[in-house]
């Protein structure tokens, strides 16, 4: 109950981010551009329109959780009304939690809306809509679990502009670890073993990124779909608990 | 109080001269900056910035990882720009080099983009004369998407047509027919290109064909062009056994191409397609056609080297389609 309630009060303070409207609306007009862009091309009109409306999907979400997710608790800790909360009868874990629930459902509503877009889009150019779509979009939202846990994970230890360096780092490294693997190959015992550490330590953002199998019909598998989200879970869990571990010993002055 | 402006004693006219000021300012500038970009750009050529642009895009293999899982996306932005580039009316045998490295990076970001590698081959090939780099994306488009029909007809009309190498034409014309979605008439195109290799009535089934599968009226023209010079061909072939006949029959030259229908060698004369007419040449037998005085090359001669290595004798003022 009180993290549901902290969820819901998360949720309410999100909605007055103007941060979020912005992206939204940039989110809404890329994919509105794409009907224009796709008068430029020549053959797959339909390809074009899919993907840049699951790219702006995917970016603008993750823009969205990495911005306000690194705010979700230093923002509190830097205008003291951390005090307010801590003072109460809640545990941290459950602060963490109820924060990290309400940008969820933000998030949630948002990739929605962005979908709702894509879809209208889609619907006047008279484009087929697979189911594929939506499972892609689906993991897309995995994706954004991950990235808000790294997100709050960082917030909850350094400054705001710390935790936005680090969370894009975790991104840009996390659509790279595939590469660990192979560098890791062409290395001797010691370096491979660092770079297969290093691979299964990372989150492998690439996983979640089905946007390639939209646009070539290429249909995946119900087991490896229940495989991938649940990669996904297991790694945002290990990062809120690990979140919440730091934040249990945190002092604040 | 901090400066002099900023004071409350300021009067209400100095305030709406400053505003005046700064609006006047941000005027001057604003035309400033659009007359510098409209010079600009009549100093630069667009679209030689837009080739160049083409021709510095690092290898596929180094853009894919920085485009961080976006790939597909920056796949479809350098199709986009390459289709600008397509549209000029001229260009050089370095541009489409160019368009081949900008094909070989887009379908290194996305190997399943059956489309590019397909639009890709019909630019090198029929455009640029360029069957090798032509070649070299088709291959490793059938490589990547094995079951993509068109990609392999594309390949063997290339090799066919334009490197004159009818085996592995009929080869892939052959791996085409086997796969799903390809036309009906294909099969039968493939066997018989196989059998009558460099026969002009096997040519003319294939361009044919080629002539069914697309839409764009400027492309449709350009194989019917194709065909008609195929047509001329296979006239003179005709003229020539009908020389040889009547020589072997009179025990010399026709004096003139109407004898042979006089002595009942030729039921008709054939017509020119482009409205010519067959010359003859009584002293040497030659048969030639006033349109199109040289001889096609794929057709003349098996053994001569492939065809785009030899100067082009008339080059089509081609516009590029912009759909078919």
């Amino acid at each position: 109950m009180k993290i549901l309630s902290i969820a819901f009060n998360t949720f309410r303070e999100n909605l007055r981010d103007k941060l979020l409207y912005n992206l939204l609306i940039f989110a809404l007009l890329m994919i509105g551009s794409s009907i224009i862009i796709s008068k430029l091309t020549l053959g797959d009109f339909d390809r074009l329109m899919i993907d840049i409306g699951l790219a702006s999907v995917n970016l603008f979400g993750v823009l969205i959780a990495i911005f306000i997710g690194i705010g979700l608790v230093s923002k509190e800790i830097d205008k003291k009304t951390i005090y307010t909360i801590v003072s109460k009868p809640v545990a941290r874990y459950q602060f963490l939690l109820g924060k990290y629930l309400g940008l969820l459902v933000t998030l949630l509503i948002n990739t929605t809306i962005m979908t709702g877009g894509l879809l209208v889009v889609l619907w006047a150019r008279n484009v087929t809509v697979e189911g594929l779509l939506f499972q892609a979009v689906g993991m897309i939202f995995v994706e954004f679990m991950v990235m808000t846990a790294v997100a709050m994970l960082f917030s909850t230890f350094t400054s705001t502009t710390l935790s936005a360096i680090f969370t894009l780092a975790i991104y840009v490294i996390g659509h790279l670890t595939p590469d660990l693997k192979t560098f890791g190959e062409k290395m001797d015992e010691l370096g491979r073993l660092v770079m297969n550490g290093l691979y299964y330590t990372l989150p492998n953002l690439e996983r979640f990124n089905l946007k390639g199998h939209v646009i070539h019909h290429q249909a995946i598998s119900g087991t490896d779909l229940v495989l991938i989200a649940c990669y996904g879970l297991a790694y945002t869990a290990m990062l809120l608990f690990l979140a919440a571990l730091i934040f249990e010993r945190r002092d604040f002055r | 109080m901090i400066s002099p402006i900023a004071g409350h004693e300021r009067s209400p006219h100095t305030g709406l001269l400053i505003n005046g000021g700064f609006f006047a300012a941000c005027l001057v500038l604003g035309v400033v900056i659009v007359g510098l970009q409209h010079h600009l750009d009549r100093h630069i050529d667009r679209s030689v910035a837009q080739i160049e642009q083409l021709a510095q895009l690092p290898h596929g293999d180094y853009l894919k990882p920085a485009l961080l899982g976006y790939h597909h996306l920056g796949a479809d932005v350098l199709w986009l720009k390459l289709v600008q580039v397509i549209g000029k009316r001229h260009n050089t045998m370095e541009d489409y080099e160019w368009m081949a490295h900008a094909l070989d990076v887009i379908t290194t970001l996305d190997p399943h983009y059956a489309y590019a590698y397909y639009a890709g081959g019909v630019i090198l090939g029929d455009l640029a004369n360029r069957p090798d780099l032509a070649n070299r994306l088709l291959i490793r488009g059938h490589e990547e998407n094995p079951t993509v029909w068109n990609i392999p007809f594309l390949l063997g009309y290339n090799y066919y047509f334009l490197l004159a190498d009818p085996d592995r034409g009929a080869y892939y014309t052959m791996r085409a027919a086997a796969l799903p979605g390809r036309p009906a008439y294909l099969p039968g195109l493939a066997t018989r290109m196989a059998a009558e290799a460099g026969k002009p009535e096997t040519a003319l089934a294939f361009l044919d064909a080629r002539l069914k599968e697309t839409t764009d009226p400027e492309m449709k023209k350009f194989f019917e062009t194709r065909m008609k010079e195929v047509m001329i061909e296979r006239d003179i072939r005709l003229l020539e056994r009908a020389i040889d006949q009547y020589r072997v029959r009179y025990g010399r030259r026709p004096p003139s191409l109407a004898t042979l229908v006089e002595a009942q060698v030729l039921s008709a004369l054939p017509l020119e397609p482009f409205g010519g007419e067959y010359r003859y040449d009584a002293m040497t037998g030659a048969v030639t056609s006033s349109t199109h005085p040289e001889r096609l090359k794929t057709f003349h001669k098996r053994n001569r080297a492939p065809a785009y290595l030899y100067p082009k004798v008339e080059q089509p003022s081609y516009m590029f389609p912009l759909r078919w």
